[in-house]
């Protein structure tokens, strides 16, 4: 009996005290998704990344809007969208305290704005995303024309690009065959320097 | 030959359980006057049994919900609290309702786990129904996969109206001239993406990062205030000042990108 005594009070109480005090989480706890919609640039990889398709896009073209949500219930805690997120925008954080009583509660929504292209007008991206995209080219951009060339890149559309792709090549055709006596060499040089 | 089928018999129809109002305020009576244990019988409805597993240690010594008279019962016909684990599969569709029914009203029902809210992983599978709420009517949601022994305890916590629910639905407008910060503007976008590639093939993207922000913070901190040592040594300094071999080794390789972006190396 005293042996037994001895024995819990060596033991002490293992109970925590929760939830009447805080709970410690250990330092790579995966808890609820924290995302925090200003640095976020709507870019859609934890869209995509997400195995549970807890995190959704709607783009809608018409209001030019594109609508992130996050389903909390339905989230996983895997943590893959804060490895594909590319600004750090969504972070696992310690918090554990998810409950709730109705089920709209779960979601979380950040609207973002469409940016349109530069070239044709229609509404093709995120305006967050584009700016972060030209900042980021602009970064290693040797001059303030190239910085801006850059820019407008990243400020078209897929099939506007497409188009001066085209347009680009057949120009280029007719240059070789009006001057096939230049050495092929100098083309390539100023291909070169037009490809971003 | 057969006949074309009209698509619509292919569907089942089933028509969600409803409660009266005449349940709903014997609920509220029975949350404000509980003065007994609260029974809890679980329900599995096709999940993979992490959720059974985090439900038995939340009732273990350690978070021992016992405490506060949860019990858990072996009898649906005992229960106050219905726990719905699983992504209700098709065929626990009738069993979990013959439990639904088998516990006498007034009844809570909390849908546990991911795949009790909405799914989870599961929720777009053929023979799931995707959720709690679509057999029948959900009073509490606790969302994890699974839910740990705290978020359980949490849970029923909100289940008997003892603690305030915290997550609430936001939605954020984007703000005219909101822009994200570029991380890192000082140090050259090429030698940032070589470290960020180092440091993530060799701890993986989540550590990795850690690793690569702590070492990029060493970089603008020398950058800001040089000090006595110079770039080579500062790196070297904080190579030997790391305890765990492993963090110190990618901490070494990180320097060596630097030096050889420095001496005009190809990566
Ligand atoms: S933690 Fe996993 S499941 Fe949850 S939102 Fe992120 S990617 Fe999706
Ligand atoms: S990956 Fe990051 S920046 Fe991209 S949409 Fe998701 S949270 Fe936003
Ligand atoms: S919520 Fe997660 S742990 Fe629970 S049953 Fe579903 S898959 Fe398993």
């Amino acid at each position: 009996m005293l042996k037994l005594l001895k024995e819990i009070l060596r033991t002490g109480e293992a109970t925590v005290k929760y939830p009447f005090a805080p709970m410690e989480v250990c330092k790579d706890f995966r808890g609820k998704p924290e995302h925090r919609a200003e640095d976020c640039i709507a870019c859609a990889a934890c869209t995509v990344a997400c195995p549970a398709n807890a995190i959704q896009m709607e783009t809608d073209t018409a209001a030019g809007s594109r609508t992130w949500s996050i389903n909390y219930g339905r989230c996983v805690f895997c943590g893959r969208c804060e490895e594909s997120c590319p600004t750090g925008a969504i972070r696992l954080s310690a918090d554990f305290e998810l409950a709730v009583g109705s089920k709209a509660d779960l979601t979380r929504k950040a609207v973002f704005t469409l940016a349109g292209c530069a070239c044709c007008g229609k509404p093709f991206a995120p305006a967050k995303e584009v700016d972060y995209v030209a900042r980021l080219l602009g970064q290693s951009a040797r001059s303030a024309e190239e910085a801006e060339r850059l820019r407008l890149t990243a400020a078209t559309c897929p099939a506007c690009k497409r188009a001066q792709d085209v347009q680009q090549i057949a120009g280029m055709g007719i240059a070789r065959q009006m001057d096939a006596g230049h050495s092929e060499s100098e083309h390539a040089v100023k291909e070169r320097e037009t490809t971003p | 030959m057969n006949a074309p089928l009209a698509p619509n018999a292919l569907v089942a129809e089933m028509s969600p359980v409803s409660t009266s109002d005449q349940i709903a305020t014997m609920k509220t009576a029975l949350l404000k006057n509980i003065q007994r244990s609260a029974y809890v019988y679980r329900v599995d409805c096709g999940g993979c049994n992490g959720c059974e597993i985090e439900i038995f240690s939340s009732i273990t010594p350690v978070f021992d919900a016992e405490r506060f008279g949860i019990k858990v019962v072996a009898s649906p016909r005992h229960a106050d609290i219905l726990l719905f684990t699983g992504a209700v599969t098709r065929s626990m569709r009738m069993p979990a309702l013959r439990a639904y029914e088998a516990a006498p009203d007034p009844k809570i029902v909390v849908s546990y786990g991911a795949c009790g809210c909405t799914g989870g992983i599961f929720h777009d599978l053929y023979c799931v129904w995707g959720g709690t709420d679509n057999i029948v009517p959900v009073d509490v949601y606790i969302p994890g996969c699974p839910p740990t022994p705290a978020a359980t305890i949490h849970g029923f916590a909100v289940a008997l109206g003892l603690l305030e629910q915290k997550l609430k639905a936001e939605t954020h407008v984007e703000a005219a001239g909101e822009a994200a910060a570029l991380p890192h503007p000082d140090i050259p976008y090429a030698l940032r993406v070589r470290l960020e590639r180092e440091a993530r093939r060799m701890a993986g993207y989540r550590q990795g990062r850690t690793i690569v922000e702590e070492f990029m913070a060493l970089l603008e901190g020398h950058a800001r205030a040089p000090g006595a040592l110079t770039l080579p040594d500062r790196m070297t300094a904080a190579v030997g000042a790391e305890r765990d071999p492993r963090r110190a080794e990618i901490i070494g390789r990180l320097a060596e990108v630097v030096q050889r972006t420095i001496r005009g190396e190809a990566p």
